[in-house]
């Protein structure tokens, strides 16, 4: 049974209004027939990979790779996910091979922590119901921690430091991604390790934290036929165009605020307060906003440019960033921000907390989910990204000076819960009440909290605090 | 199926919180289309436990699985299959 369900009657818009609403930048050419139609003949095929090839020449150093990467996955597009993974493959050990320092060694880590994974996923589907199989994540991320433990307790200068830090690097930079492999598990179409593979770091790019999620959303995102493909490819087209266009309006944007009206970096502003000699109030908001709007515009830039090869490769992967300035609810601001990354934190620690613990508290149980990903699972993520500040203070100075993001980590998780827990109603009437004065409120929040989001522990807590009483001209 | 009605209403009201006024059908995706967030799909799994009783601890939660109403209708009838 199939039913055509309104949610709502639609709202007539003003034409000039409407207009302005439908106006993009960068043209809806994945909605327009003819070019859907031309994206499928080998010539527009050829002439997409051309353009997409432009643009990546523009922003990527490793464009050419690419591109040859991207041409025969789609002039063969049945064998697609085999071929993600040899792109992959070759983008994780040919074309970096000449930065390597010691490419035999990293090629010998890098095999070492692939072979730990399908051991770890194999352990966990040959014993379901054992201990180990019912939670194979969360007996993954203890490993790991007790790994760091032991490497941060080893004699300095002898073999086994050297060696226990170099799989600790390696395996950091892959954990998010055998997280999403071990969570994959129980799919009852689960791809083979050869497929899984390709969403290990896969080759159109990443952070720690897998863009777009794993081998389960590729599965799910993938074009099945020539059309779908087109539109995909258009859509890839469209976002890189966009990405590039947000990336000169960054450059302009560093250009006008720090080289013509020479407002300081926030780091900067933050050092002079800390040393004692802060800017006035009004250079400190200047340099925070500037900070904040920085980070939203080369997240948005780097995050687009990912997901654009993803979808020239024939996955439909929703946007890192999406209109972040339009949020409406701290969560949601969160959501639309930095998606890949909440999405991480959703799966790996608000799930299996929520589905798990204080069912029959609804607000507890929803409060704790939250704590879960937003506070431990964000603090966890990035204390064991900066394997290198553990390595350089020692383990118990490096949590130590980890309080500042571990606050912020607090607070954040704090604000979603109550974001969370209130009611949600239905915009109010009206763009400054509906939607303006909401956003302001969100943003402003997000902007306040930038003050303590800092992974680099240059400064202790008082200090991040004393910063944000200049804000407001108060001396602490 | 008789629960059907109570989901599709339910997702209205969660599209309609979201300003999405988009018609959909039993097959359209909420959660891969991105209409729908991760949030939201707390709220619908926490519908599904009370209006239902599905016990996502015990089957394994997977976003496909409510991803749409069909889906949904088939999770419904798989928790209802005694194991």
């Amino acid at each position: 049974m199939s039913a055509n369900i309104s949610a709502a009657p639609q709202e007539v818009a003003p034409q000039g209004l409407r207009r302005l609403a439908d106006f993009r930048l960068v043209p809806r050419i994945d909605t327009y027939p003819v070019v859907v139609s031309f994206a499928q003949t080998v010539v527009g095929k050829l002439v997409l990979l051309v353009l997409f090839g432009l643009g990546l020449a523009y922003t990527e150093a490793n464009w050419l790779p690419l591109l040859l990467c991207l041409a025969l996955i789609t002039f063969v597009p049945g064998r697609r996910r085999v071929l993600v993974t040899v792109s992959t493959l070759i983008f994780t050990f040919v074309v970096p091979w000449w930065y390597f320092a010691n490419p035999p060694s990293e090629v010998a880590l890098l095999l070492l922590v692939l072979t730990l994974a399908a051991l770890l996923f194999w352990c966990a589907t040959l014993w379901p119901r054992s201990w180990y199989g019912r939670r194979p994540v969360f007996f993954l991320l203890c490993g790991f921690s007790l790994l760091i433990v032991i490497a941060s307790y080893l004699p300095r200068d002898t073999t086994s430091y050297t060696l226990v830090w170099d799989f600790t690097y390696a395996f950091a930079k892959y954990i998010w991604f055998v997280c999403y492999f071990l969570l994959d598990r129980n799919a009852p179409e689960c791809d083979s390790f050869g497929l899984q593979l390709g969403s290990f770091r896969p080759f159109w790019g990443s952070t720690n934290t897998p863009y777009p999620k794993g081998a389960a959303y590729l599965r799910r995102i993938e074009a099945h036929d020539i059309h779908q493909l087109a539109v995909t490819q258009l859509k890839g087209l469209k976002l890189l165009a966009w990405s590039i266009v947000i990336m000169l309006f960054g450059r302009l944007f560093g250009f006008c605020v720090y080289d013509y009206l020479h407002i300081p970096k926030f780091p900067q502003a933050l050092s002079l307060s800390a040393n004692l000699t802060p800017l006035p109030w009004y250079l400190c908001w200047a340099s925070l906003l500037a900070g904040f709007l920085e980070s939203i515009i080369s997240l948005s830039s780097f995050g687009h440019r990912i997901i654009a090869i993803c979808r020239v490769a024939g996955f439909n992967a929703l946007r890192n960033t999406y209109r972040p300035l339009s949020s409406r609810t701290i969560a949601e601001f969160f959501n639309r921000y930095f998606f890949y990354f909440k999405e991480l934190l959703v799966d790996v620690f608000f799930y299996p907390f929520f589905l798990r613990y204080f069912k029959k508290n609804r607000k507890l149980r929803l409060v704790g989910a939250i704590f879960a990903a937003a506070c431990f699972g964000n603090a966890f993520y990035h204390f064991v990204r900066d394997l290198g500040t553990i390595q350089r203070l020692g383990l118990r100075r490096a949590l130590v000076s980890y309080q500042v993001y571990v606050f912020y980590c607090l607070v954040l998780a704090t604000a979603i819960s109550i974001s969370q827990l209130r009611h949600r109603k239905p915009a109010q009437p009206g763009f400054i009440r509906g939607q303006l004065w909401s956003s302001f409120l969100v943003l402003l929040f997000y902007c306040l909290l930038q003050v303590f989001d800092s992974t680099e522990r240059s400064y202790p807590l008082m200090e991040h605090f004393r910063f944000l009483a200049h804000l407001l001209n108060l001396k602490l | 199926m008789d629960q059907l009605p109570k989901v599709r209403d339910f997702m209205k009201k969660l599209l309609a919180l979201r300003q999405d006024t988009r018609p959909f059908t039993d097959t359209s995706s909420f959660f891969l289309s991105g209409r729908l967030s991760s949030v939201d799909a707390v709220e619908l799994v926490v519908f599904l436990e009370e209006e239902f009783g599905t016990d996502f601890a015990e089957i394994g939660f997977d976003q496909a699985k409510i991803d749409s109403i069909e889906a949904i209708k088939s999770l419904l009838q798989a928790a209802r299959v005694p194991k």
